[in-house]
């Protein structure tokens, strides 16, 4: 091992110790910020709290984050067991057909998977509205399911070329059709690529904040995301309350994230196939 | 237990024939193994019978039934895979009694299958455990037991050993033979391991580019090849060819030269007189020699066959020795050497070393004589005093 190389090793350390202390260190001043009064937030914006109470987390509280909370859970777990469930079983189809056709269906699929959301938001908004779908939570979560769905087919779909097809042959002769085994030998064993592909959706739909902004105006509907916004509208003054909503919702995906990365950093790997 | 039939099977990948009009009788409780190099055909022809491969035309029945258009699982068939397929999410026990499960089989009867699949394969407690904790024989056992427990009309195979290592797979051929003998299952099993051929089948299949190239008993076809290609493929050491010339033709022998050979080869005829056809002076033969039909090369009467060379290589098994002989002006062509050297099996111990001069002589009793096209023009005398006079 040269010196060459160990310094080639010091500068990739040194540069990602740099980039995460970036990440990092707004996120521990947004924590210890939701510790603090109204008084040292302004006083000594960059210091500790006197002392950590809770107080700025039950004035976030009180305003209703719970309610957005929720909403988000509920908007995140539909959303992720729409998209998994749809394109695991379109996945198993498309990489299991020899129809020339359904090759066509996957590469529109992928080019799906290209269509920014900004560019088709006015027609959705108008589909949306004209459902009678406005402020409700399908009102996102189908659209969150239909971008989700696209890469978690491209996904599961490099999952099944690898799966081992004699499995499912053995499935075949021991009495399954294609329902059967998918259902009984195939999803079983996707767990690790179930896992990658749901934390990878549910992290992007947990801060989703554009269609969320446009579809969902009343507090009642709210996502965290919007909701957060909403009490910053409230307490033009209470930082400190803004800081503690802000972790309340950054908590959640985070502790999953952490729990999770795992699986996440596979996923992304597996684009590499 | 039922018999299977393959009639006029023919299989295309495009333009790619797999499998160009095979047809096969296998009695019920017979055990055949189909055997080929890779990409004759086995594991298609062994996969169409189970239905995981569609045919181009021809039909497929056991006991008489057609089951070509016949769903996989409605065939009466169950296959042991070369991978195991076991089911990694599901136990011994799930993974044996799946079938019946999803047949809709109550549980006591699954249970019931399931117990005594696995006390025919000695794996009763192995039950609970996940393919993931078993060993790689453990795994083939539960494989089998697999199969088993669906009490199939016949069993497929599908290089089942190829994953073993050698010890065991030693081990599984014994265990295999057992259980055919107990089950009394009609069982085809495919293989590209000529000794598991030779060992376990009831009758062996040599298949090449499609087609069958021989059909028959282990000993038939190890005596009796009717092609070079089968002479070839069973046995190991491959047997020696030797290109040689047709000198004369006389009543009982056929004299030959071949470079490198003091005097004529003089091969008696008992067999098969009449493959001599349009063969006269000239016309260029393969002569084929097992590795045991060698002689020591200064016993009496075989002087004229003899051949001078050097050690090449010599392999110690014990009670027996092969040699690789370099002969000199005597190659052997299409070996398992590319040096064409003989292979020579003796059946004692030899301190043979690398480089040592040694003598053998062919024994023209024991030679093949192969025709320009590879069929078998002379079988030789008695093709099973070979062992005791390779001495």
């Amino acid at each position: 091992m040269g010196s060459r190389f160990r310094w080639v090793q010091v500068l990739l350390y040194g540069f990602v110790s740099l980039w995460s202390l970036f990440v990092l260190l707004p996120t521990a001043w947004m924590v210890i910020g939701a510790f603090k009064t109204k008084r040292e937030f302004f006083l000594d914006p960059l210091g500790m709290p006197a002392s950590f109470d809770f107080d700025a987390f039950e004035r976030a509280w009180g305003t209703g984050v719970g309610g957005f909370l929720l909403n988000s859970m509920f908007v995140t777990a539909l959303s992720v067991l729409v998209i998994v469930v749809v394109s695991a079983m379109a996945a198993y189809v498309l990489a299991r057909t020899d129809n020339r056709w359904m090759r066509l269906v996957y590469l529109v699929i992928v080019a799906g998977f290209a269509v920014p959301v900004q560019a088709v938001i006015i027609p959705l908004f108008q589909m949306v509205s004209g459902a009678g779908m406005l402020n409700s939570l399908f009102a996102i979560v189908l659209p969150y399911a239909a971008y989700g769905i696209p890469f978690t087919i491209i996904l599961f779909y490099a999952f099944f070329l690898d799966f081992p097809r004699e499995l499912e042959e053995a499935a075949l002769l021991d009495g399954c059709r294609p329902v059967k085994t998918f259902f009984h030998i195939v999803l079983p064993l996707m767990g690790p690529a179930v896992a990658s592909a749901a934390i990878f959706q549910a992290v992007f739909i947990w801060n989703e904040f554009l269609l969320a902004l446009l579809m969902l105006t009343k507090p009642a509907v709210k996502t965290l995301t919007v909701g957060i916004l909403q009490l910053g509208g409230e307490f033009t003054s209470d930082w400190a309350a803004i800081m503690a909503g802000l972790s309340i919702a950054v908590l959640p995906i985070l502790t999953v994230f952490i729990l999770a990365q795992k699986y996440f950093v596979r996923s992304l790997a597996g684009l590499g196939k | 237990m039922a018999s299977l039939q393959i009639r006029n099977l023919i299989k295309d990948y495009g333009s790619f024939k797999a499998i160009r009009d095979v047809s096969l009788e296998v009695p019920s409780g017979e055990f055949v193994v189909m055997v080929g190099p890779s990409g004759c055909g086995k594991s298609t022809l062994l996969r169409s019978i189970a239905g995981l491969e569609s045919i181009t035309s021809g039909e497929i029945s056991i006991d008489g039934r057609d089951i070509s258009k016949v769903e996989p699982f409605d065939r009466g068939v169950a296959m042991v895979f070369q991978n195991y397929a076991l089911y990694p999410h599901m136990t011994v026990r799930q993974n044996m009694g799946f079938a019946l499960k999803i047949g809709g089989a109550s549980k006591v009867d699954v249970e019931k299958a399931v117990q005594r699949a696995a006390g025919i394969l000695r794996i009763e407690n192995q039950l609970d455990k996940k393919p993931k904790s078993l060993s790689g024989g453990q795994k083939q056992r539960v494989a089998i037991g697999r199969a088993i427990t669906r009490s199939p009309d016949v069993f497929l195979f599908d290089e089942p050993l190829s994953n073993l290592d050698a010890a065991l797979r030693s081990q599984m051929r014994v265990e295999l033979g057992r259980l055919h003998a107990e089950l009394g299952a009609t069982m085809v099993y495919v293989t590209h391991d000529q000794t598991e051929a030779m060992t376990m089948a009831s009758r062996i299949v040599v298949l090449r580019d499609g087609i069958i190239e021989q059909v028959g008993a282990p000993l038939e076809l190890y005596n009796f090849p009717a092609t070079r290609f089968v002479a070839g493929f069973l046995g190991s050491p491959r047997m020696n060819f030797i290109k040689a010339t047709v000198h004369t033709i006389d009543n009982d022998h056929l004299h030959l030269e071949a470079a490198g050979l003091a005097g004529r080869l003089r091969v008696p005829l008992l067999h098969a007189d009449n493959a001599l056809d349009g063969m006269q002076s000239g016309t260029d033969v393969i002569v084929g020699v097992r590795p045991e039909g060698f002689v020591d090369g200064d016993v009496e009467g075989y002087r004229d066959w003899r051949i001078e060379g050097q050690v090449a290589v010599v392999e110690s098994l014990g009670r027996d020795t092969l040699l690789y002989l370099n002969g000199g002006g005597i190659k052997a062509f299409d070996s398992e050497s590319h040096e064409g050297y003989l292979a020579i099996h003796r059946t004692r111990q030899l301190q043979a070393v690398h480089g040592q001069q040694l003598q053998v002589a062919i024994d023209p009793g024991a030679a093949y004589v192969f025709d320009a096209s590879g069929k078998t023009c002379v079988f030789p005398l008695a093709p099973n005093h070979l062992l005791a006079g390779a001495a």
